[in-house]
């Protein structure tokens, strides 16, 4: 089976203690430990604004264990994305933010989509799943 | 100014035949700007009892909208099959199973954006950090 981990590190000096939190996951398959995830899509964009995209062209078989991974490599600290999921506003990700979250694919329209601002966005992702249903032509 | 940093790696020897080795920090800093995120929940575990559902983890309400908030989630459970489905308002973003962890921007763009965290069976813990901004 194939084996990607996703290890995190947290520091902070927010608190009267300093702060540093670690965990680390082997990305399975949904609901095994036999199985890893073993298909990606991989991808570096150029994200102009004025529209909301797709980030995920293809639909990855849902309530799965899919993982999702996407950074904003804009410098520009007033630039960011504002992250969506079937209309449904997460978060906004600026300049040198990424984020690292279950992707449950629940149905056609709960695709991942994206919209930038401030400026052009520089865009890496990387989609862990363990499956897709191909879109025809 | 407090400085917050996360860092993620992916790896991987066998996925792909180049192997996968990625790793990037971000300094967790306040919306456009590069001010440091000033607020934290600190980390905390959360065990849901039985008669489980959907539990409100963070109320939308609570935190200023539009915002660079940043939450960090892991599911403590060792047993494969248990899930936390992570919710915003309705939507079903997705499921960490066992050891796994999630780090999640959040808007808390309207009071009805909750996150809520809805277990796959009782007694499952949950651990979880909000760093907010404002």
């Amino acid at each position: 089976m194939a084996t990607t981990t996703a290890a995190v590190t947290l520091t902070s000096d927010l608190l009267s203690d300093a702060m540093s939190v670690s965990a680390s996951t082997t990305c399975m398959k949904a609901g095994t430990t036999a199985d890893g995830l073993d298909q990606m899509e991989y991808g570096y964009v150029d994200l102009p604004t004025g529209d909301e995209y797709d980030l995920v062209a293809s639909t990855p078989t849902a309530s799965k264990g899919s993982k999702l991974y996407l950074k904003n490599h804009s410098t520009d600290e007033t630039y960011y994305v504002a992250v969506t999921q079937n209309a449904q506003a997460i978060g906004r990700l600026y300049g040198g933010d990424w984020m690292f979250i279950p992707a449950d694919f629940h149905d056609a329209a709960a695709d991942i989509a994206i919209t930038a601002n401030g400026g052009t966005n520089k865009i890496c992702y990387a989609l862990f799943h363990e499956g897709t249903v191909l879109v025809t032509t | 100014m407090a400085t917050t940093t996360a860092t993620i790696t992916l790896a991987s020897t066998d996925l792909i035949s180049d192997e996968l080795s990625l790793t990037t920090t971000a300094t967790l800093t306040a919306a456009g700007s590069s001010t440091g995120l000033t607020g934290t929940s600190g980390l905390g575990r959360k065990k849901l009892a039985s008669g489980h559902a959907a539990y409100t983890l963070f109320d939308g309400d609570d935190y200023t909208a539009d915002k660079a908030h940043k939450l960090y989630l892991k599911n403590t459970s060792t047993i494969a099959a248990e899930y936390f489905e992570i919710i915003v308002n309705s939507e079903q973003i997705g499921r960490i199973y066992a050891g796994d962890w999630a780090f999640i921007p959040w808007m808390a763009n309207a009071s009805t954006n909750d996150i809520k965290i809805d277990p796959s069976a009782d007694d499952m813990v949950l651990e979880y950090m909000l760093f907010t901004d404002d």
